[in-house]
């Protein structure tokens, strides 16, 4: 009895030695940043040591799992300072009040539509580092160098292509997200802004008369055997790839891919219809700032001189090749054809919307997209009925 | 040496336990600590005692029990009183501090440049030059008019004037600090160049549980998770709170749930009893094969049939989704080039429901297969040779041996696996997504969701973003049905009853 206690107290001695020190820190930056980005952002941190001597600590997470752990951990007093993080994360972070505004130095170094992205009630909430959008890939073998710009001429190149079995257009489906284009083309929405320019969530203007035509459409390149009928990621791009499809309509995360298969391709915005440009979703990646950061000027301090500089931008590009928000790099980054093309998509696109609300758009949506696809439905009806649902659930949760 | 082993095990246990407890004493988690302190107690008092010593090997069970059971089954039903979710996630001490720090910057008033100095003792001295060229000394939170030449500004320059690294290293504190301008306006930094004019935007009165905002006079009432004002506008951030039975209310009350429940719950048990009953023939029709002896190659034949349950379940079951693919798939080619027409596999509602149907039969009857093998091995075959010489035909052997004392041990297993289907989220949600749509629906139900994916749906695609609240009065709500069916199925079928007269 008496050899145990003995024993327990030496232990117990050790373990009160042993305390580790405080989890959060004030004067030394916490950053969550996935995988891709994470060996850029050691080399700034370590520039920035060498410049104030303040430490920086990086912590990898993957990327879908910053928004979640933040809320979690954010409210102990545990969290980071900067994370990073997707645009349309911000209506969900701010609402939660996890995310602090930025004080961008000089705005005007960034692509407008980027920082729009990153904007909430007039504040900036984040600094974009990558921007995308979904645009055009054309096999130049099949419609010639310079690739389509309008559907009334990718409806004449696929008359003369649909004899070999080849399709005109093909796009993931059903995917609202590919199939926006469509909806806009001709003056849809999905949310509208109040005249404060905050997005109304009861404003859902997809089947306006703008969108239903544009759905309209949509069925009838379909009908007419111009779009592939019902065709999954994986099926649209083996048709594009195998020579089966003369144009292709996705984002960037594609170029690796048509590359690999060899392609004779070219990239470029998504293609006019009576005189008006399809407009797709802006995506935008960026940086953004904890409300519980114990260092919140710092972290400013450290994005606007360390991060928003060409040679971080420019490396973080290196690392993960996606077209910059940030303009002096741009005009570097520009000289590749596919990042031209994708500036020339993303020039007119409109942000997705960040608001929470968007949560409950995209499954009745896909479901009105797939009915039409299914021929089960008709574009006007399927659409209207899907609005009148997605209203109906915002208008419960509110 | 066992006695010395168990000494040192205790000691560890101990180390753990204090380090535990002097980390939730620093965080103030009094509750907790004392909970960990009676557990500790606990162990001790059983380890050391001869008297307890069964309690030995029950007490890790029932910790990992109330573990990883009790307290999620607790946690849930806490949250499911509350409102959280998106937009109220932080405490209410945590959204008024945020409210209250809220403050609007004076834009007319202009940028204030500074200088920093460190005296002797370490104490902050500024000097601020006025977007009008005004000078003020700035000094422990007081703001004082000077000119050019005062005798005290030229006492600062004896002090240390920090340079724009040591400014930048001492942000914390200068970004702490807030000089009193005049009536509710106080300079504080805005960036590494400069300060600006900022105005309190908010103000809380704790003692009547209100928010006064100082611009417009309107005053927030705190009503269910948020600060509002009379005109129903909500300030943000929200935070949690306990709202009682209010999710539970919205579940039975709202339309878009309880319209399609009856149809949902129909097919739901539907599909459990069919993926139960498909999986359970063939596998046990396998498995006799594989049991007559008569059989060559039987070892090829059970590893190969036994395949598909070694594939994980999300690559199988993205294979079938290629596989049914209605225009491109090679099922539908087959079809084609044998019979004339392909099927609508994923577009037609009953054929969507075959599809999953044919998925988990793949997926399930390996499983079976194996189960029955097993418990046909422990069938005493003189039970056979006994129904031979009695000249009982080989249907009635299998009816009237094989079958009844086979149900014995797989009774249990099969009422598990309807259990398990019942909540099988993964493969509807891999194969269909609960889909095809219903035309002109009226919810957001698809023709092939169960409760468990319809029910997701409603949680975590609702309008203000995941509402974690209501998703766990949902998840109650299904462990209770789920509980319930068990129940009856255990009492209606009493396997239970027959595994202990076995034992």
């Amino acid at each position: 009895m008496k050899r145990l206690a003995t024993i327990c107290l030496v232990l117990v001695l050790a373990a009160v030695l042993s305390l580790p020190a405080a989890a959060s820190v004030p004067g030394e930056l916490l950053i969550w940043t996935d995988g891709e980005r994470a060996p850029v952002l050691t080399e700034v941190a370590k520039s920035f040591v060498g410049e104030y001597g303040i430490t920086v600590r990086i912590q990898e997470l993957p990327f879908g799992d910053i928004r979640d752990n933040l809320a979690i951990v954010a409210p102990t007093g545990e969290g980071p300072d900067i994370i990073i993080g997707a645009h349309d994360w911000l209506g969900q972070l701010v609402t939660d009040g996890l995310i602090e505004p930025i004080d961008i130095e000089d705005p005007s170094l960034f692509l407008s539509s980027g920082l729009d992205a990153f904007t909430w009630g007039g504040q900036y909430y984040g600094i974009p580092y990558a921007i995308e959008s979904i645009g055009l890939f054309y096999n130049k073998d099949l419609v010639g160098e310079d690739g389509v710009k309008s559907f009334e001429e990718l409806i004449e190149i696929s008359e003369g292509l649909q004899a070999q079995g080849i399709y005109g257009l093909v796009l993931p489906q059903p995917d609202p997200y590919h199939t926006f284009p469509f909806f806009s083309i001709l003056g849809g929405y999905v949310f509208g802004m109040d005249d404060q320019g905050v997005l109304d969530p009861l404003d859902v203007g997809l089947a306006n008369e703008g969108g239903v035509a544009g759905f309209e459409f949509f069925q009838e390149l379909m009908d007419a055997g111009i779009i592939a009928r019902a065709t999954p990621y994986d099926t649209m791009m083996s048709l594009f790839k195998e020579g089966q499809a003369a144009t292709m309509m996705t984002g960037p995360w594609a170029f690796g891919d048509v590359r690999a298969a060899g392609v004779n391709y070219g990239f470029t915005q998504i293609p006019s219809y009576k005189g008006q440009y399809g407009k797709p979703f802006l995506g935008a990646q960026g940086f953004m700032v904890s409300s519980f950061s114990e260092n919140k000027m710092l972290a400013n301090i450290f994005l606007n001189e360390f991060v928003a500089t060409t040679e971080t931008m420019l490396a973080i590009y290196e690392g993960d090749p996606r077209p910059t928000a940030f303009l002096p790099a741009a005009e570097i980054i520009n000289e590749d054809p596919d990042m031209r093309g994708v500036m020339e998509a993303a020039s007119t696109a409109v942000p997705m919307p960040a608001i929470p609300a968007m949560n409950s758009v995209w499954t009745a949506w896909s479901d009105a997209i797939e009915l039409v696809i299914n021929q089960q439905s008709t574009p006007k009806a399927a659409i209207e009925n899907a609005v009148e649902l997605i209203v109906q659930t915002i208008k419960d949760s509110m | 040496m066992g006695k010395l082993i168990k000494i040192i095990f205790l000691g560890v246990l101990n180390v753990v336990f204090i380090w535990t407890a002097l980390f939730l004493y620093s965080s103030q988690a009094y509750w907790v600590l004392l909970l960990l302190l009676l557990g500790a107690a606990l162990v001790n008092f059983v380890f050391i005692s001869e008297k307890a010593y069964p309690y030995r090997y029950l007490l890790p069970a029932t910790f990992f029990m109330v573990l990883l059971v009790v307290y999620p089954i607790v946690y849930t039903v806490y949250i499911s009183l509350t409102n959280y979710g998106t937009g109220n996630i932080l405490s209410k001490e945590q959204a008024v501090a945020q409210l209250q720090e809220r403050s609007i910057l004076d834009t007319e008033a202009g940028n204030y440049a500074y200088q920093a100095y460190r005296d002797g003792q370490g104490q902050l001295h500024f000097v601020f030059t006025s977007p009008g060229g005004e000078l003020f000394l700035g000094y422990a939170g007081g703001l004082t008019p000077v000119q050019e030449g005062d005798p005290r500004l030229v006492e600062l320059e004896g002090f240390t004037e920090l340079t724009r690294a040591d400014l930048v290293r001492a942000t914390n504190e200068i970004s702490a600090l807030s000089f009193s301008l005049d009536e509710g306006r106080q300079l504080r930094m805005r960036n590494i160049n400069s300060f600006g004019v900022y105005r309190q935007q908010y103000e809380y009165y704790p003692e009547r549980d209100e928010l006064l905002d100082l611009e417009t006079g309107t005053t927030y009432r705190s009503v269910q998770g948020y600060f509002q004002a009379p005109d129903g506008t909500r300030l943000t951030p929200g935070f949690r709170e306990v709202i009682g039975f209010q999710n539970f209310r919205k579940l039975f009350t709202n339309p878009q749930v309880t319209g399609p429940f009856l149809r949902v719950f129909v097919w739901t048990i539907q599909w459990a009893l069919l993926s139960v009953g498909c999986t359970f023939a063939v596998g046990l029709f396998l498995a006799l094969l594989l049991n007559d002896p008569h059989l060559r190659f039987r070892r090829f034949y059970r590893s190969v049939l036994i395949l598909p349950y070694a594939v994980p379940a999300f690559i199988s079951a993205l294979i079938w989704r290629g596989l049914f693919h209605t225009e491109l798939g090679v099922i539908n080619q087959i079809l084609k080039a044998t019979i004339g027409s392909g099927v609508p596999w994923l577009q037609d509602p009953v054929w969507a429901k075959v599809a999953l149907v044919i998925l988990n039969l793949w997926l399930g009857f390996p499983y079976m297969m194996i189960v029955c093998l097993g418990a046909l091995q422990s069938i005493n075959s003189e039970m056979y040779e006994a129904a031979v010489v009695d000249g009982a035909s080989t249907w009635q052997q299998f009816y009237h041996i094989t079958l009844p004392l086979l149900m014995v041990s797989v009774a249990p297993l099969l009422i598990a696996s309807f259990s398990f289907n019942f909540n099988n989220f993964s493969v509807i949600y891999l194969l269909t997504r609960g889909r095809p749509p219903i035309v002109n629906a009226q919810t957001p139900a698809g023709h092939t969701d169960i409760l468990i994916s319809y029910t997701y749906r409603l949680a975590f695609e609702s309008g203000r973003g995941v509402d974690y609240g209501l998703a766990s009065a949902v998840t109650l709500v299904i462990f209770l049905i789920t509980g319930a069916i068990t129940f009856l199925n255990f009492r209606f079928t009493g396997a239970l009853e027959e595994v202990r007269k076995n034992v």
